[in-house]
């Protein structure tokens, strides 16, 4: 029996000291005390779980940006005094609870000024209530879905959304497929205009998903555009098998598949429609597939896939946005050794925003400081933005990002794709082409 | 393509998928069988083994087939030292002791894994990746043939050890009746550690053919699909084999053929559906005894 209880102590130890393990710096950071002259933002972030790749990043990006902010002297106040910017990590643990755990430590142990990060809508939604309650100024920086501003169930006006929604993109999305890949598909077969493009959906069956789904479907109606949606598929987030589904949307015949998955998702289900089912199309991916480990899963069947982008480990557009992406992704490697990713470049300008928006406020009082975020307006920091200005918009406080489209072509150094931006005509450096063993629909 | 195509096409990604799950569902099985015991990380084993496997491959570029057996041996070891460990300590005192040791060996091996290996998804290519076989109106990848074949053949093996080996007659008795194979002289605490080692290792095998077909995996990798190995060994009835192979068959083909038919959505949900309807309908499941 003594073995036993000693057996048992042994294990609660170990499982303790591995939990600590993988969250080490939400640890260490949350005991830190409070202290004057100093702004404490509020990082919310999936240490742990799923998500723990892309929270990972966001947190290491927030250091970055804090590391900048306060090596130039912190920010200054209306009164010309200097405060330094201290973060404060939550791990949302890629859970709804772990969210509502992370916001609440936050906000009533740690008494953070503002809050920054949050990534996936669902996990962001379970908490919004929270951030309601106490009315803390939130800059969500990775949760793609509309809803989180636009829901009308509690009170979003302290929540601002540094990131382009599902709508946005969605919308981007079909309007290349309309103007570039129908263009394309008459150049090289002929087609008269009056000819739908036939497009498949594969979508996660979440509010991240489902938003790609319902912004196509609208951009579509509302714009009276030719295209007809000839299958749609939904899988379960975190699947990893999606040839049943690809077998329907072969049998269905599309020009083009847009799907809307996660990174972990996105790769295999190209991998699996080129190499098992042989569906030789053009594979539209989301913007949160962009990362390194996306172009080393997908190898060579990346080959001509599409990505709708704002930040790449590969490129950037031509111009300052270029130089700015450079420096931060030098000083994030300096670092931590590694790259950072899409979610990481919205929250490090996540804590910038904070910064400014405190700095022009004055204070830290939290409505002074909502009321400093209505109104901001500031240069773009790294990524590319309308009119090169970050601002909120009046209605569901959404910043306006500059997108554009990325085509993956196999690079034989690198033994993997990389992608070059061939649309908008503004920031293009190549054009869109179809591949050479790409295979049309047909009715 | 036809519809007849089309349908053979998905009935074929059910037996690939239907492979995997009967190698996880027949280790669950054997020590269920054996032990009674109720191991909620039999997933992490799979998880475990993926790892392993992917690890060799990146290191030495060994055949991923080949590393199969070496995962299944290192399995073996790791298996015997847990039941030695954590679950003989506890056998025989409660089910909800069993219960939340393996939910604690979940946490566990979860942490350790991301700590060794990091949590980021992760996928490798197999050697014979892009190699396709045309059967009939299929263009079958070659990877998936050989998952069948090794999958095929390791329960043959299993087979011939259970039905023809001392050990395996022993194991048999064991799981029919423990006392009496007590009053028989059997040791049955031996066969305790060689069937959570066997179990494990067929988990392992399942990891390999996982990592082998191109899925990506992660530490987090081993839930859902213990959770499915659980459903499908209520499905076939609780420790017996045969009932774990036709139930890990038909959750593969049931699976693919929901996704199709009716929509992704309900991929996961028709195998708890058809396992209800089985309880209802026969509460001991397909192939189990009214003693389980």
């Amino acid at each position: 029996m003594k073995y036993q209880v000693l057996f048992i102590a042994v294990l609660l130890v170990m499982a303790a000291l591995f939990a600590g393990c993988t969250q080490p710096a939400a640890t260490q950071a949350q005991t830190t005390p409070a202290s004057p002259g100093v702004i404490k933002i509020g990082v919310i972030a999936s240490l742990t779980g799923p998500a723990s790749n892309v929270g990972t990043n966001m947190w290491q990006s927030a250091q970055v940006a804090a590391d900048k902010i306060n090596a130039a002297g912190g920010v200054t106040l209306k009164d010309g005094s200097k405060a330094q910017v201290r973060l404060i990590v939550g791990d949302d643990e890629s859970t709804q609870a772990g969210g509502q755990k992370a916001a609440t430590k936050l906000i009533t142990d740690d008494k953070v000024d503002i809050l920054v990060g949050g990534y996936s809508s669902a996990v962001t939604s379970a908490y919004e209530q929270t951030i309601a309650e106490y009315k803390v100024p939130y800059i969500v920086t990775g949760a793609s879905s509309p809803v989180i501003t636009h829901r009308t169930d509690i009170d979003t006006s302290y929540i601002f959304h540094h990131c382009p929604t599902t709508d946005t993109y969605g919308q981007y999305t079909t309007s290349f497929i309309d103007q570039v890949v129908r263009t394309a598909l008459a150049k090289k077969y002929g087609y008269s205009a009056d000819r739908p493009l036939r497009l498949a959906l594969l979508y996660q069956d979440t509010a991240f998903g489902k938003g790609v789904q319902t912004a196509v479907n609208n951009t579509i109606t509302k714009n009276k555009l030719n295209i007809q949606l000839v299958s749609q598929q939904s899988f379960k987030m975190g699947e990893s098998d999606f040839r049943t589904q690809l077998t329907a949307i072969k049998a269905a015949t599309p020009d083009a598949v847009y799907i809307a998955a996660f990174p972990n998702e996105g790769a295999p289900i190209i991998t699996q429609a080129r190499r098992d089912i042989g569906l030789n199309t053009l594979f539209l991916n989301v913007e949160n597939n962009d990362n390194a480990q996306f172009y080393k899963d997908l190898g060579q069947y990346g080959e001509g896939a599409i990505i709708e982008s704002r930040f790449s480990p590969y490129t950037a557009p031509a111009g300052a946005v270029a130089d700015a992406q450079g420096a931060f992704k030098q000083a994030y490697f300096a670092k931590f050794g590694t790259y950072p990713d899409m979610m990481g470049a919205s929250t490090y300008e996540g804590v910038f925003i904070a910064a400014k928006a405190i700095g022009n406020a004055g204070t830290t009082d939290k409505t002074t400081v909502r009321q400093a975020l209505v109104d901001l307006k500031m240069p773009q920091v790294i990524e590319a933005m309308k009119d090169q200005t970050i601002s909120f918009s009046p209605d569901y406080r959404e910043s306006n990002f500059d997108l554009w489209m990325e085509q993956l072509a196999m690079n034989a150094t690198a033994g993997e794709t990389r992608p070059a931006i061939v649309w908008p005509d503004n920031l293009k450096t190549t054009d869109f082409i179809l591949p050479a063993w790409y295979t049309a629909g047909s009715a | 393509m036809d519809n007849l195509g089309i349908f053979l096409q998905i009935m074929f990604w059910g037996l690939y998928a239907g492979c995997i799950y009967i190698l996880l569902a027949t280790g669950l099985n054997l020590i269920f069988g054996v032990m009674k015991i109720v191991n909620f990380a039999h997933g992490e084993f799979l998880m475990i083994g993926a790892y392993i496997t992917a690890t060799v491959f990146l290191l030495t570029g060994i055949n991923p087939y080949v590393i199969l057996l070496l995962s299944m041996l290192a399995l073996v070891g790791i298996g015997a030292i847990i039941e030695r460990l954590c679950f003989r300590p506890i056998l025989g005192t409660g089910k909800l002791n069993e219960i939340f040791l393996s939910i604690g060996l979940i946490y566990i091996f979860q942490n350790g894994a991301a700590m060794i290996w990091g949590d980021a998804w992760q996928s490798v290519k197999s050697p014979y990746d892009g190699i396709t076989i045309p059967v009939g109106s299929l263009n079958v990848p070659l990877d998936y043939i050989i998952i069948i074949a090794f999958t095929a053949a390791i329960l043959i093996a299993l087979y011939i050890f259970l039905n023809r080996t001392r050990i395996g007659m022993e194991m048999r008795a064991t799981s029919q009746n423990r006392k009496g194979a007590m009053l028989v002289g059997i040791d049955v605490e031996r066969i305790d550690v060689i069937s959570f080692g066997l179990g494990c290792a067929l988990a392992a095998a399942a990891g390999t053919l996982w990592v082998v077909s191109g899925q990506v995996f992660n530490p987090y990798m081993g839930s859902i699909p213990a959770v499915k190995a659980f459903a499908i060994i209520i499905l076939g009835g609780l420790g017996s084999i045969p009932g774990a192979i036709i139930g890990g068959l038909l959750m593969g083909l049931a699976e693919n053929g929901a996704a199709y038919f009716l929509g992704g959505i309900w991929k996961d949900a028709v195998s708890f559906i058809i396992l209800i309807v089985v309880l209802i309908v026969r509460p001991t499941g397909l192939f189990g005894d009214k003693g389980e």
